[in-house]
């Protein structure tokens, strides 16, 4: 456009008045002489003489009545009137809206190239170019038959391949001015255009590679504009179209090539003829035209970014079909005039039945249209840059990242979410159980919920189902987080020159904000300095803290041996699978390995009486002692068991629930609160654990585990507490279980007969004294129990000096029972009624 | 993560989250995050006389850094199981310093 523009002054000052007088008067000339519109021509003529009143001055024609002669002579008397041809021209200039005046000193190749600014230059005047036809309704196959007319139309582009400025001149003077052997000229130049067009029909891309200079110019310079508006929205079509746009691109260069061929490039040459009057411009044109014919795909799109006014382009789309070219000017001129002249924005083509607001949403639909699918296409030439490897590289990281940041779901229960997430698995998991109770409970369960029995835990996950997609899918994520936890994580960079250390840091392992390295031997020197400030009166410190250590060293083993637990490869039933024999053996040895940890951590085979307290025992003293017990149980054998319980036993009077916890008959219990809160964790953790072991068994056990009792042991000081009393009570009743259940022989029942007499003896003093508090605190449910069994084994003779011992008390719970309520009585006397059934009574007897 | 691996099994749970510039708010636990964000549902403040300008809120998010205390309702925790995650969570955290 640079060299046109620099061109323009020249061509402008040489030629403007015609220019500007052939602005009109050419198209309608050339439409008319061609014959090719009939009857518009008349519509035409009359505009163009009210448009030349008003442009010569046609009022002072009239109204001096002068005659015609010589007046209607416009090129006679505009050359001798130079002066008023200057005035006239600057007047014409001004008539317009200023665009139309700045496109007309812009360049002169828009000014001809585009008759679409004539248009807009002239509201009043109808119509030119012969596109006035479109303004009306019509239907698009209208279209068709129109593009059969401009391809008749050839003559018309043979005017300019001849033309050159002086033969161009006349038809703008209006077929009044024009003389005869102008219009021969013209229609003689025109002729030997006419004939090559067959050939460039036939013409194809190859042969713009050697184009003529003389017709490519002529055929290319003006349109430029258009020319780009064409590429542009060629390039804009989906890809799939790509096919019909190359076509029509060949067309086009066929266009510039050979001009007077197609029926489309017809209108474009005519346009392009007018600027090659001026030599220099040719010259800087030129290599533009070239290079827009050999490379119009590679300009294309360029262009279109830098095109203000793509939406001309993309309306010209529209039309594009049936007339490749033209429309593209129709719209790129009517665009400009847009504001100017509503009515000359409808596209002729496309839009003849729309009102003014409906082809202006089309027209937007269009544009957002074309807009969208040149992002497309924009975005189309990436297609493929990435390999279907390089995706699933990035979805895998993608995945990992997420899997990382949230958890796993697909780990739900494996050791790796355990690990972060234990108890929200666990509990969860329990959660999850409970809604079901037949369900088997899991090894969590089995933990948690102070269950023991089944162990099918660990069963679960080797009878999933076949695989699925999903599971294969879910595995190759795990592998991945796997194998990005494997990494060696480098959690700190240095860089060089920076004066500190950046770390990273996630949403699982934030930034640590104290980085304290913790030496070996840190923990070994903190050691020394306690035991360095032992005194006598710190001894006891030291053994709590022995003791608490020793504890959660239990705790530690005991998660290892549930962990290990869950792991334990599925039995071998029957089958004698090598592998997996080896595996059950494997594992079974690392069990025992685990248990042997367990049983050195519980200290239970210290020997007795080394120290002040034996280290079980001191371990049962506080609250997780006792709580670990069941679960300690589990992993027992149960020789390992019975030792602990017969520990227990020996130590009875030692447990801190026995030696703290003495109540006195008669007197208020104060127990302190902490004393109540142990009693009530050892009856819940330790004796149902210890009942259970007894319920298992065999009677010259029993036996001897209250021998143990009556000789070692203050059977005052045992039948004093609430333990002490249980588990009496429990020792002598699973005796009478197993007489009741025959499964004692003679020899074993005399010596428990025996063994039992003897204990009788020892309680009996005790007897009065073992109900807790005075009557009326009515925390004396066990006692009644343990008179109950004491009363069933009893022989008539104790069982009299029984009823002897507690008569003072059962009396003055039936007393009281009448002063209390009737349920609460009742529940008074039930309790006592324990006891007098055990002996053939009832509480009855006594009301 | 054991605090996480805790709050989240809280989620529908009734809690009270007490700020630390002292407003306590009860609601339905609705979701926590790493960080121990807190997102409540159908709040109601403590101490809504003093705190009346949150008396039209329904749900709030309370940013992790801001909470001082988190008052637990008592049947939802299970305290065996909790001292047993802390001493994994401890066993974990002593394998990392090292």
């Amino acid at each position: 456009m640079a060299g046109h523009n620099m061109a323009a002054p020249g061509f402008s000052q040489s030629y403007d008045p015609f220019a500007e007088l052939s602005r009109h008067d050419d198209d309608a000339d050339a439409l008319d002489f061609e014959d090719t519109y009939d009857g518009l021509g008349d519509q035409l003529d009359e505009t163009d003489d009210a448009f030349n009143d008003d442009t010569f001055g046609g009022e002072a024609i009239s109204s001096s009545n002068a005659p015609v002669g010589r007046d209607f002579d416009f090129f006679g008397s505009t050359a001798k009137v130079a002066n008023a041809m200057e005035e006239e021209y600057v007047r014409f200039n001004r008539q317009p809206p200023a665009p139309r005046a700045a496109a007309t000193a812009a360049s002169t190749s828009t000014n001809y190239g585009l008759p679409g600014y004539n248009q807009a230059s002239y509201p009043p005047r109808p119509a030119r170019t012969g596109y006035e036809k479109y303004k009306d309704p019509e239907p698009t196959a209208d279209l068709q038959v129109d593009a059969s007319i401009w391809g008749t139309a050839p003559k018309k582009a043979a005017t300019p391949a001849a033309a050159n400025p002086s033969q161009y001149a006349p038809p703008p003077a209006g077929r009044k001015m024009m003389s005869l052997e102008e219009v021969e000229a013209a229609m003689h130049a025109a002729k030997p255009a006419v004939m090559p067009q067959p050939q460039v029909q036939a013409q194809h891309p190859p042969h713009f590679a050697s184009p003529q200079p003389q017709v490519q110019f002529q055929s290319q310079p003006p349109p430029q504009f258009g020319r780009q508006d064409s590429v542009d929205y060629r390039y804009q079509q989906p890809e799939g179209q790509s096919q019909v746009f190359q076509s029509h691109d060949v067309r086009h260069t066929a266009q510039a090539q050979g001009g007077p061929h197609g029926h489309p490039i017809t209108i474009l040459q005519r346009p392009s003829s007018k600027p090659v009057p001026a030599g220099p411009s040719m010259s800087s044109s030129l290599p533009q035209q070239q290079q827009h014919l050999q490379q119009p795909s590679m300009s294309g799109p360029t262009q279109i970014l830098q095109n203000p006014s793509r939406m001309s382009g993309d309306a010209a789309r529209m039309g594009y079909p049936a007339q490749p070219t033209h429309p593209m000017h129709q719209m790129h001129r009517s665009q400009n005039s847009f504001s100017r002249q509503p009515q000359a924005v409808s596209h002729p083509a496309q839009l003849p039945a729309m009102s003014d607001q409906d082809k202006a949403t089309y027209l937007e639909a269009e544009a957002r249209r074309a807009k969208r699918n040149h992002k497309i296409y924009i975005l189309s030439k990436d297609n493929g840059l990435m390999t279907p490897h390089d995706k699933s590289f990035i979805t895998r990281i993608q995945l990992q990242q997420l899997v990382s940041a949230t958890g796993d779901p697909n780990e739900y229960g494996t050791d790796a979410a355990l690990a972060e997430d234990f108890y929200y698995q666990v509990h969860s998991s329990l959660a999850a159980q409970r809604p079901n109770p037949s369900q088997p409970l899991n090894n969590f369960a089995q933990t948690y919920l102070f269950q023991t029995g089944n162990r099918h835990g660990g069963m679960r996950r080797h009878n999933r189902g076949p695989e699925n997609h999903m599971q294969r899918m879910e595995q190759q994520v795990q592998r991945a987080v796997e194998a990005a936890k494997n990494k060696p994580k480098n959690k700190q960079l240095v860089i060089e020159g920076s004066l500190g250390k950046i770390s990273f840091s996630n949403a699982k392992t934030p930034k640590p904000l104290l980085n304290i390295k913790r030496t070996e031997s840190g923990t070994e020197v903190n050691r020394p300095a306690s035991t360095h400030h032992r005194t006598p009166a710190a001894t006891g410190v030291t053994d709590r803290k022995v003791t608490l250590r020793a504890i959660e060293s239990v705790y530690m083993i005991l998660m290892k041996m549930e962990d290990h637990e869950r792991t334990m490869p599925p039995l071998a039933n029957g089958d004698t699978d090598q592998e997996s024999v080896e595996r059950q053996s494997e594992w079974q040895l690392v069990a025992e390995k685990l248990n042997n940890q367990l049983w050195d951590a519980l200290k239970v085979h210290e020997p007795i009486g080394a120290n002040a307290v034996h280290p079980f025992i001191a371990f049962i003293s506080y609250p997780k002692g006792k709580k670990v017990i069941p679960r300690v149980f589990r992993q027992l054998s149960h020789e390992q068991r019975t030792t602990i319980l017969t520990l227990i036993v020996v130590h009875l009077d030692q447990l801190d629930v026995v030696q703290g916890a003495q109540v006195q008959s008669g007197e208020p219990i104060n127990l302190s609160a902490a004393m109540r809160e142990s009693i009530e964790a050892f009856s819940m953790a330790v004796m149902p654990c210890l009942f259970n072991l007894l319920n298992d068994t065999e009677l010259h056990i029993v036996t001897a585990v209250l021998g143990i009792i009556i000789q070692k042991l203050s059977i005052d000081t045992i039948a004093r507490t609430r333990i002490g009393i249980s588990m009496l009570t429990m020792i002598l009743s699973r005796a009478e279980i197993i007489k009741e259940a025959g499964l004692a022989n003679e020899q074993a029942w005399q010596q428990w007969v025996v063994q039992f007499n003897d204990f009788f003896n020892h309680l009996e003093p005790t007897l009065p004294n073992i109900f807790p508090g005075s009557v009326t605190s009515g925390e004396d449910v066990y006692v009644w129990q343990f008179l109950a069994a004491i009363g069933i084994g009893a022989s008539p003779d104790e069982q009299q000096r029984l009823v002897l011992a507690v008569k003072d008390r059962v009396m003055d719970t039936v007393a009281l029972s009448k002063t209390l309520p009737a349920d609460m009585a009742k529940q008074r006397l039930d309790n006592v009624n324990l006891f007098m059934r055990s002996i053939g009574l009832d509480v009855e007897l006594l009301q | 993560m054991l605090f996480f691996s805790f709050f989240k099994t809280l989620i529908d749970n009734q809690v009270t989250v007490e700020l630390k510039n002292d407003i306590q708010i009860r609601g339905t636990l609705k979701s926590v995050d790493q960080y121990l964000n807190i997102k409540l549902d159908n709040i109601e403040v403590v101490d809504d006389i003093k705190y009346p300008h949150l008396s039209s809120v329904k749900n709030v998010f309370i940013r992790g850094s801001v909470v001082r205390y988190v008052h637990l309702p008592h049947n939802a925790v299970d305290v065996t199981l909790l001292e047993d995650a802390t001493r994994r969570e401890a066993a974990n955290q002593a394998a990392k310093a090292k």
